[in-house]
């Protein structure tokens, strides 16, 4: 196990106080970007340092930053999205929890790079303790100088304010936050134009993900390529898995970018428990496509398992263990994308509802294939047909769960 | 202004032009190919939530909205290829998974967008054998409004037109996923001058109104462009009627008004008061010739103006101009203005002509003028000076021409009454009926705006012509054949054709 030095994660709860991050090196990139950078050579660095968002998409960061237009006068923001919701995901609560000041820095070293004078972190409803200690972190940056107005010194001020969601899956959608930051129906927004050029409040907007944001100090500290090295060229750095399920050792783990699935399944989180085998895996978060046992030998990083038909996601890795019924899993599937579908656009509304119907009635009376054919059939009207990403984020694993489970399922409806 | 940029593209293989700015959806329609929708409506912000109007654009992945997506130099668009059409047909089979299919009593039905594209798109298999969602189908959200939930597509076209248009906000989209729903913003109904436009934009029958619900069918209606006459704006707008089979229940024979599209004067939308303008042509209505509160059996409008005549031409020349006084109004045409002018001012030298119109109400900031007649700018355009008569002015003469009711607006009936009784020749020519008719000499029917064509000018000066929109009520004459038949037994050249 390539055991960093560099961690994201301190390794308990006592030291995500200020003075414990200081003594950690804490800060010092913020004050080296203040110092010594131009806001246009950050972006440079962290584009060249292939850092991949961590939300879910993987889109690269700097490209992101890239796409606000610098010429445009008026206000601009950044928004944190830590609207951690993705079943199977629990790492950017441990950020949070534990390394506050670090998604701090990283939000300072943005703002500077892309002239940003505001932030807002949309933190999780669920996560209102969290919240608590975010605010006392806030707090101890700002008496610091760390954040507030000339920030150490320099011409460049920033003030950062968090702000609770309400219990939307849908607000994690980028442009959905944006709406619920408004205080407007948490739904999204039809792109173009993208948050970059017309986001929160008009305005120019940087989105960001927890985790991400919290990965900047380090490329800034220790430069892109070291953090390259740490990661693959195209997508760098360590990266938070989650893993629960069937393990012995459920949790988050901070690993290299293409550490491979099966590694950390067995090396890190402990493999199964004695007797159990692994029946299916979902990678990234439910909305990730589900592997079969003989597809676990993948490097987890965004191009791989783009290519293997899944998605990295957020890379919340969910064990199956054999014995577990793919019917009730495809049930617990349905009814969260049917009970968290906003309603805005027809395809998804409907479709999601629909095909929980159609689940509902097989467990309840059976069916037969043709049954099966239609819910394949309906997350095809769904997929790509959708306002937002959500569409896909539903049909895409029901799909992948109904075709490789088919055998099972046709089994399990037959009466 | 500058005329805006022109861009070519392609739509199925066809070189379109269009504005820059316009969006795929327009110009598609522009060229003749229809692309189905329902959120997208050309007088509100794009949406993008039906995913009804889907389209192939050449070098992108995905299919793409033809409502967002702008036009550009080089575009290539392709409207019905198979993922097009297989794409619209899952959108249909969606929504119809969820609606009531209650065509044969939806008041929507021959109208409704939802039918049409099915019927053009929609795939005929129905897969579906799931139990639909019960909703709320008789739920009055204010101004006689009906919301059906379950025939509701959520297209939020009307939450949409209340936040951007009126900017009242009454409708909201509640609750969340397939529960999602259209109610009312903290119970507050819907109450804004304009909301009879929601019924003529929900793209199916969710939201109906109450005075139209189960009445007639959509194709037996007759829709003929007129002009709305009940302000200075002179909204553009259509007269829906029945003139045959089924056999109406009642004399109404308008059963709506609906807005018809004018860039230049209302866009989109009309205000309650013109949509209510029904009543006005239907309610009220003057019977029939009359003299003295009693039918006069026998006489015919040629007969009763001969006897308006006589009265005139006893009238000795010299004291024609104090003792013969004529009330004319602003809903007359300019036609029938240039009629009046050359018959009394140039033929009978009268030096005074009075108006009498509804008194002026409360305007507001989108179409509705405090003026409430169509054609104020029209009556200075024909060189009168308007002004309401003094009772005692009336009282002085011998002979009064009373065109319209404008009179029993502005002054109590039994003064009117009074005055009246000491005329000796009073003759009335009205639209609709009022108290004094009985008391006059005759009186003769004539048309209201909509059975009449000519011309109005509005509050911004602009002219609109328009043609007859409904067959007059049996025994109504024009005020314009009014006029030239006066000119005709006075001798005097009113010039009509001139005028017309």
């Amino acid at each position: 196990m390539p055991e960093t030095e560099v961690r994201l994660l301190p390794a308990d709860d006592a030291s995500w106080r200020l003075e414990s991050y200081l003594r950690e090196g804490g800060y010092k990139a913020l004050r080296r970007v203040l110092t010594s950078m131009a806001p246009a050579d950050v972006v440079t660095e962290v584009r060249r340092a292939g850092l991949r968002g961590r939300g879910g998409a993987g889109f690269p960061a700097g490209a992101k930053w890239g796409f606000v237009p610098q010429a445009a006068a008026g206000p601009r923001y950044l928004c944190v999205n830590a609207d951690e919701g993705e079943p199977g995901t629990f790492k950017d609560r441990l950020v949070l929890w534990r390394s506050p000041h670090a998604l701090v820095e990283g939000i300072g070293i943005t703002a500077f790079a892309v002239g940003i004078p505001k932030a807002f972190i949309y933190v999780r409803g669920e996560y209102a303790h969290i919240s608590e200690r975010l605010e006392t972190a806030i707090a101890e940056a700002r008496t610091a100088g760390f954040l507030g107005p000339r920030i150490l010194g320099s011409d460049f001020g920033l003030d950062v304010v968090v702000h609770p969601g309400a219990g939307a899956y849908i607000c994690g959608e980028e442009t959905a936050l944006l709406e619920s930051l408004e205080g407007r129906r948490g739904q999204p927004r039809l792109k173009p134009p993208f948050p970059a050029a017309v986001g929160l409040f008009r305005s120019p907007t940087v989105i960001n993900n927890v985790e991400t944001l919290a990965s900047v100090p380090q490329i800034l500290l220790h430069g892109a390529d070291w953090f390259v090295g740490r990661g693959l060229p195209k997508d760098g750095g360590t990266r938070l898995f989650g893993i629960s399920g069937a393990v012995r050792r459920p949790g988050v783990y901070e690993l290299p970018v293409g550490t491979p699935l099966r590694a950390i399944i067995e090396d890190h989180a402990g493999g199964l428990p004695e007797g159990r085998r692994i029946k299916a895996v979902v990678p990234g978060g439910l909305s990730a496509p589900v592997l079969k046992p003989e597809e676990l030998d993948l490097p987890m990083d965004v191009d791989s398992l783009a290519k293997a038909g899944s998605m990295l996601g957020s890379a919340g890795i969910v064990v199956i263990p054999d014995g577990t019924p793919m019917l009730d899993v495809l049930h617990v599937m349905a009814r969260f994308y049917a009970h968290e579908s906003c309603g805005k656009c027809t395809p998804c509304r409907i479709g999601t509802a629909w095909i929980l119907k159609i689940v509902e009635r097989l467990k309840r009376a059976g069916g037969g294939p043709a049954d099966l054919d239609l819910i394949i059939a309906l997350a095809g009207g769904i997929k790509g047909r959708t306002l937002c990403p959500f569409g896909d984020g539903a049909a895409l694993p029901i799909q992948a769960l109904v075709t490789k489970f088919r055998g099972e399922l046709e089994e399990a409806v037959a009466r | 202004m500058s005329e805006p940029r022109r861009v070519r593209l392609t739509i199925d293989g066809r070189t379109v032009e269009a504005d820059a700015g316009t969006n795929v959806l327009k110009a598609s329609e522009a060229a003749g190919i229809d692309i189905p929708h329902f959120c997208y409506h050309p007088g509100l912000e794009i949406e993008g939530s039906c995913r009804m109007c889907l389209v192939e654009i050449e070098g992108l992945p995905k299919l793409e909205l033809s409502c967002s997506t702008l036009v550009r130099e080089g575009l290539v668009v392709r409207t019905s290829t198979e993922r097009v059409r297989s794409a619209r047909k899952d959108v249909l089979e969606f929504l119809l998974a969820e609606h009531p299919l209650d065509c044969p009593i939806c008041d929507k039905a021959g109208e409704c967008l939802l039918q049409d594209d099915y019927d053009r798109h929609g795939r005929y298999a129905s897969r579906s054998i799931e139990t639909r969602e019960r909703r709320e189908k008789k739920l009055p959200i204010g101004r006689r409004l009906i919301l059906d939930r379950e025939r509701c597509v959520l297209c939020s076209r009307c939450v949409r037109f209340l936040r951007q248009v009126t900017r009242t906000g009454e409708l909201g989209v509640f609750e969340r996923a397939v529960r999602s729903e259209v109610g009312l913003v903290e119970d507050r109904p819907v109450d804004n001058n304009y909301s009879g436009n929601l019924v003529d934009i929900c793209p199916v029958g969710a939201i109906t109104a109450e005075d139209f619900r189960f009445r007639t069918r959509a194709w037996f209606l007759t829709r003929k462009p007129t002009v709305c006459p009940h302000c200075g704006r002179g909204c553009a707008v259509f007269i829906e009627s029945v003139s045959g089979y089924p056999l109406k229940r009642s004399d109404s024979r308008v059963y709506r008004v609906t807005a018809r599209e004018n860039p230049a004067v209302n866009g989109h939308w009309i205000c309650d008061l013109g949509r209510d303008g029904r009543h006005d042509i239907d309610d009220g209505r003057t019977a029939g010739l009359a003299g003295k509160g009693r039918e006069l059996p026998g006489w015919t409008w040629p007969a009763a103006l001969a006897r308006v005549g006589e009265a005139i031409r006893a009238l000795p020349a010299p004291d024609r101009r104090a003792r013969l006084a004529v009330v004319l109004n602003s809903r007359m045409t300019c036609e029938e203005l240039a009629l009046a002018k050359s018959l009394f001012v140039r033929g009978l030298g009268l030096d005074r002509i009075y108006f009498a119109d509804a008194k002026p109400g409360a305007g507001d900031r989108l179409l509705l003028t405090p003026e409430r007649v169509p054609n104020a700018r029209g009556v200075l355009e024909a060189g009168f000076d308007p002004r309401l008569p003094g009772l005692h002015e009336l009282a002085a003469s011998k002979v009064a021409l009373i065109f319209g009711t404008g009179l029993a607006a502005h002054f109590p009936e039994e003064a009117l009454a009074e005055v009246l009784a000491e005329i000796p020749e009073k003759h009335i020519f009205s639209s609709h009926a009022t108290p004094l008719d009985r008391l006059a000499d005759t009186v003769i029917p004539t048309a209201v705006p909509a059975e009449k064509s000519g011309t109005y000018i509005n509050v911004e000066g602009l002219r609109q012509t328009f043609a007859q929109a409904l067959r007059p009520c049996p025994g109504v004459v024009t005020e314009g054949d009014i006029l030239s038949g006066l000119a005709d037994r006075l001798a005097i050249d009113a010039g009509r054709d001139d005028a017309r």
